[in-house]
């Protein structure tokens, strides 16, 4: 098994077995853990919270790992910016899932501009654009 | 406050073979899923395991090995969900699996959208709950 499936195998785990680390922290994000736990309930510990955050961003890495892996083997399968946009409007019951061509041309504009652009920065420009053409 | 993304049958199927017709448009969906989750905004995708089931998704099977890595989280057939599906398919007589997935459903709170090839079945099960339907 390589490591992305293994940290998967090891994410999805319910073994509850714990570790003691000797992980070191910043002081000062120690001290803002800290009061997130103990002012604003963020967690039941500074532990817990820490663990919580690993394995989300652990979780959003490996699934994009994977995904890149996907792509890398099957290069069409890879979607465009505009795909994206589309699919994150019908993911959000937005009216614009059912304008897709304002869609791939918000998609054709804004990439020019922000080659970084996501789907959702895509959405905020058709947005803006259906809104100053009202 | 957490989005959750439901699959259906159709949307599994697609996950499962690259041969699958809808293969590409579903691979959309969980990008824009996983693009979220890196950028921090709460998203989870969910799968009621009486899909998995119609949908022959067998987590040890070696075909098994794309999907099992998106981050797809079990939805169990427990008893409450149990006692929620036999109601729905006793009313609406729908799938074992749509029925799961309405009672999945009932316990998500906030945004929810369910991937289906059969709109028409999901806002049966649904019923009142706010749910936005992707249809493939």
């Amino acid at each position: 098994m390589d490591a992305i499936g293994r940290i998967r195998e090891l994410l999805d785990s319910t073994d509850e077995e714990t570790v003691g680390t000797s992980m070191r922290l910043p002081a000062a994000l120690r001290e803002a853990a800290a009061l997130a736990v103990s002012e604003l309930g963020a967690a039941a510990s500074i532990t817990a919270l820490a663990a919580d955050a690993l394995w989300l961003r652990l979780d959003a890495l490996v699934a994009e790992a994977a995904l890149d892996a996907h792509y890398d083997r099957y290069p069409t399968l890879r979607p465009s910016l505009a795909e994206l946009a589309i699919a994150a409007a019908e993911l959000d019951g937005n009216p614009l899932a059912s304008r897709p061509d304002d869609i791939r041309r918000a998609a054709a504009a804004i990439i020019e501009r922000h080659p970084d652009a996501d789907a959702d920065d895509v959405l905020l420009w058709a947005e803006a654009q259906a809104e100053s053409a009202a | 406050m957490t989005t959750t993304v439901v699959l259906d049958n159709e949307a599994v199927q697609a996950l499962l073979s690259v041969r699958h017709p809808k293969h590409a448009r579903t691979l959309s969906s969980v990008q824009v899923v996983t693009d979220r989750r890196r950028n921090d905004r709460p998203t989870r995708l969910l799968v009621p395991t009486a899909v998995r089931v119609e949908a022959g998704w067998d987590r040890t099977a070696p075909a098994a090995a794309f999907i099992n890595r998106l981050g797809i989280v079990d939805v169990p057939l427990d008893r409450a969900a149990a006692d929620v599906a036999a109601a729905l398919v006793a009313t609406h007589h729908v799938s074992v699996a749509d029925a799961h997935v309405g009672a999945a459903l009932r316990t998500v709170a906030g945004p929810v959208t369910v991937v289906t090839s059969d709109p028409g079945d999901m806002r049966t099960v649904a019923g009142t709950a706010d749910v936005v339907i992707v249809t493939l």
